[in-house]
């Protein structure tokens, strides 16, 4: 207990730099919550406008794609405001400071996964959680444990997301490769805008079950519209045990290996 | 000329020495269009045609469209900001060939390179998903096909290094950029084709670049040559000298305004 209240209070001196240094650069907060409210508001109505065209797409009404839309945003935000420190690995690595954070007595994720909070996505995420409230009362008939399966299976989505970082930092500490493979990430999870019934055979399968982007974007809302069967549900909590798992073996693998890289 | 072709083979050096970011590129670029054409594929699975639009001419939109934007859109200029933040620049200001040629052929490796790579991608979608495609037997049409390309090159060349230019006056360099790859993600017809849009907000786009980076040759391509496209060609000259003088005039009093230390 008193190990956890420590690394909260190291989280919150880490979350405190990076607000100080984010509010260094006010014209650039403008410019990024311009182009992040635009990217947003683009999407939306493009999927609106879309849907509610057609009416349907692959079997879901227009509030029913706004929900996974709203969905994806959620999660992805969420990552974003906790990982993005991820973002800025590869200089640590290459300067070989990464060193000074291995030789400190706290956790390293503290600072080099969770050390760079991005305030400008917590206050996106304010307007998603409200708009993806809204969506779900219009879509109504909502079961309660459906509405758990949906809270399960976002943390769970997180808990995936998580380990992705750490493989990339695992990466990273290895070959100093860490641009490309948060990019990819990006890219890949974003494939997961949309109800991952859009894609094709094979793509789907390998999208949502190998490369589990289904399962973290696409399954919270199939399970909240009862779309979803408990096997499923089931596998998906194992899935992310399994990666999460896996992604800390390679972390200590990658530690262990470490022998510093620049100077 | 001679100086020109010898910054393209050391680019394109440049390129071959360091592959993987390359093969992630354009894996990267692959992510992208798979959402883009499985939507549209979807959406077109119950119906005959939609916006105007059939089947086949809006899957051929969705991969001309893409193939078209790995030519206009590829651009090494997003180094010149960073470069004039670290001083960089000041190399390039010494040699004897002028800047913007030099980054003209170095765009064009660029391009050259994309446009191949992003044809193997699309023949390979052609040939595993088996899209209906359109083919424009009239051979006129490829001539305007053409002009249009070279028009948004042009237009996208110039406006990347204005935004570049941007680091003569201000650290934010990123920002902006972010900014606009969101309007040309939307607004150039990467999602859709704009002409789908209600009517006065198509009109009004069209008074903008972003139509004429490769939404306006793709749509030549299907739909063949009407007398309104001069119309077209003359405003993306309006654009193309617009941007010209903008990125010149940029440089000239960047440079005037420009000073650094220690190198």
């Amino acid at each position: 207990m008193k190990s956890i209240i420590r690394n909260f209070k190291i989280f919150f001196l880490f979350s405190k730099f990076s607000l100080k240094s984010i509010s260094q650069a006010r014209l650039g907060i403008i410019f990024f919550m311009f182009g992040k409210i635009l990217r947003f508001l683009m999407f939306f109505l493009f999927v609106f406008f879309l849907v509610s065209k057609t009416k349907i797409l692959k079997g879901y009404n227009v509030n029913q794609a706004i929900f996974f839309y709203l969905t994806f945003n959620i999660i992805d935000t969420t990552t974003q405001l906790l990982f993005r420190e991820v973002y800025r690995f590869r200089p640590l690595v290459v300067s070989g400071q990464l060193d000074t954070v291995l030789i400190k007595p706290f956790h390293p994720f503290l600072r080099i996964l969770l050390g760079g909070v991005d305030f400008l996505d917590l206050l996106m995420l304010i307007p998603y959680l409200l708009l993806t409230l809204f969506f779900a009362f219009k879509i109504g008939s909502i079961s309660t444990i459906n509405l758990l399966f949906y809270f399960s299976l976002l943390i769970n989505a997180l808990i995936i997301a998580t380990a992705f970082h750490v493989f990339v930092l695992a990466l990273g500490t290895m070959t100093t490769e860490v641009d490309h493979t948060i990019m990819i990430y990006r890219d890949l999870i974003s494939l997961g805008r949309f109800p991952m019934e859009i894609y094709q055979e094979p793509i789907r399968g390998i999208f949502t079950f190998i490369v589990p982007v289904g399962i973290m974007m696409s399954f919270p809302s199939k399970a909240l519209f009862g779309l979803l069967s408990p096997p499923l549900i089931l596998f998906s909590f194992l899935l992310s045990f399994i990666l999460l798992t896996a992604s800390m073996k390679l972390w200590a693998l990658a530690i262990k290996k470490y022998q510093s890289w620049g100077g | 000329m001679k100086k020109c072709l010898e910054v393209f083979r050391i680019t394109l050096g440049q390129y071959f020495a360091y592959r993987l970011n390359f093969i992630l590129w354009r894996f990267r670029m692959i992510l992208g269009l798979f959402i883009i054409y499985f939507l549209w594929q979807s959406v077109f699975e119950e119906r005959e045609s939609l916006f105007g639009y059939s089947k086949t001419q809006m899957l051929t939109y969705i991969l001309l469209s893409s193939l078209i934007s790995n030519f206009v859109l590829a651009t090494r200029t997003v180094d010149v900001a960073g470069e004039i933040l670290s001083g960089d620049i000041i190399n390039y200001i010494l040699k004897p060939i002028s800047f913007f040629k030099y980054y003209l052929a170095r765009d064009f490796t660029d391009k050259l390179l994309n446009i191949f790579f992003a044809s193997i991608e699309i023949l390979l979608i052609i040939i595993l998903f088996k899209p209906p495609v359109f083919f424009q037997n009239n051979v006129s049409v490829y001539a305007l096909f053409i002009i249009f390309i070279f028009l948004g090159t042009l237009i996208s060349f110039f406006v990347n290094l204005s935004l570049s230019f941007i680091g003569f006056w201000s650290n934010e360099i990123w920002a902006p950029r972010f900014i606009y790859f969101i309007l040309i993600f939307f607004l150039s017809g990467t999602y859709f084709p704009l002409d789908i849009l209600p009517k006065p907000i198509y009109y009004f786009l069209l008074l903008t670049p972003f139509p004429y980076f490769y939404y306006l040759a793709t749509k030549i391509y299907l739909q063949g040559i009407s007398h309104n496209l001069f119309v077209g060609v003359l405003i993306s000259l309006i654009w193309v000298y617009l941007s010209y003088n903008l990125a010149k005039f940029l440089w000239q009093k960047g440079l005037k305004s420009y000073s650094f230390f220690g190198r």
